[in-house]
């Protein structure tokens, strides 16, 4: 995940917008997004219908959404997956859980309530899953294809942090055993422009383990920036402020 | 075996020994190792990477980190490498009930 991660990077950096960035051919394929059906996607980032005119969230025929309620209807969906083997649709190259802090914070009943057990279950299944529909699309494509899987996990926000949850930095570690690239967003504290969110992010990979910081800008339109730290710059961002941090996770499959 | 998995290897052999695991597979080619635990419990495993529903596998494993795997996903290892599996075919919609953890022991 981190080569695609670097090609929205480049493909939404500051300043023009190269158009010709092209993503590499084995990643087309079907995208499965499992989401919080009390916040469904209303419509598509602004950033790429400004670099797409006319597109539209219904346009993107290769994507399909499903809402989920609970920790146990997202993992029999994800379960569910190899039924689509035997079927002449193209299973999906990329599956996608947003929000995954929501429902294991729903999860939560009985005696148990620190058991990191559902945690790594939905990890491992969604590994499972893609190394299975990977080995379906490589027989599809004469040894081409991949399934990959990104989780996005919102660790803290203020205000809001249950006593008896589980640390975040726990969960995120049961997460790293499945999921091999880290993509880390902190909101950078006193920004001294109005309208204007500025994040530090990090791409961090497991093998081998290597390291990308970039800024993103978030301007009040809802466009998205980014711009990657020189090795000076770097050294200077150790210990950033942290407000808010949000976490997304990409595992190959 | 007990230099580098500890007290487990030897409750693992145990289960090894009994037949305790099963491989189970459905039409459409996906694979999960069922372990009969001591307790008559049946722990799904993943055959891509190291995940067990037991107790032994969230704490010492997942939380604690001082064991490497569990009694259960050894003895899977062991009896997938010496060829002692059984071998069990389910439907499709089975498989998708023992993934996602609804299935309990058989009887």
């Amino acid at each position: 995940m981190a080569d695609i991660l670097g090609v929205v990077f480049r493909r939404f950096a500051s300043g023009t917008i190269t158009s010709n960035v092209i993503f590499p051919s084995h990643l087309e394929g079907n995208t499965l997004v499992l989401g919080d059906v009390n916040t469904p996607f209303q419509s598509l980032p602004v950033s790429l219908r400004a670099s797409i005119p006319g597109l539209k969230l219904e346009s993107l025929k290769n994507a399909k959404f499903v809402y989920v309620k609970t920790l146990e209807e997202l993992v029999e969906d994800v379960a569910s997956l190899h039924e689509l083997a035997s079927e002449a649709a193209s299973p999906p190259s990329l599956i996608i859980v947003d929000g995954l802090d929501l429902y294991l914070h729903g999860s939560r009943v009985g005696p148990l309530q620190d058991d990191l057990s559902p945690v790594a279950h939905v990890a491992a299944l969604l590994h499972d899953t893609a190394a299975f529909l990977t080995q379906i699309l490589q027989n599809r494509a004469d040894g081409q294809g991949l399934c990959r899987v990104m989780v996005s996990f919102q660790s803290e926000s203020e205000g809001s942090r249950d006593s008896e949850a589980l640390a975040p930095e726990l969960l995120l570690s049961v997460l790293d055993r499945y999921l091999q690239v880290r993509c880390t967003l902190e909101e950078v504290k006193g920004n001294g422009e109005a309208g204007l969110n500025k994040w530090q992010v990090y791409l961090s990979a497991m093998c081998p383990s290597r390291v990308e910081q970039w800024h993103m800008l978030l301007q009040a339109g809802g466009a998205l920036e980014f711009s990657p730290v020189i090795e000076g710059e770097r050294q200077i961002l150790e210990q950033p402020d942290k407000c808010k941090k949000e976490n997304k996770r990409y595992g190959d499959g | 075996l007990r230099f580098v998995f500890g007290s487990c290897a030897l409750q693992a052999l145990d289960l090894v020994d009994q037949r305790s695991v099963t491989c189970v597979s459905s039409p459409s080619g996906r694979k999960a190792f069922q372990v009969l635990g001591g307790s008559g419990r049946l722990y799904t495993l993943f055959t891509s990477c190291h995940y067990c529903p037991c107790p032994a596998f969230s704490f010492s494993v997942l939380r604690r980190n001082e064991s490497l795997m569990c009694k259960h996903l050894l003895a899977a290892c062991l009896s997938q490498t010496m060829g002692l599996c059984q071998q069990e075919q389910v439907s499709d919609q089975q498989m998708t009930h023992i993934l996602s953890g609804q299935t309990e022991a058989s009887t």
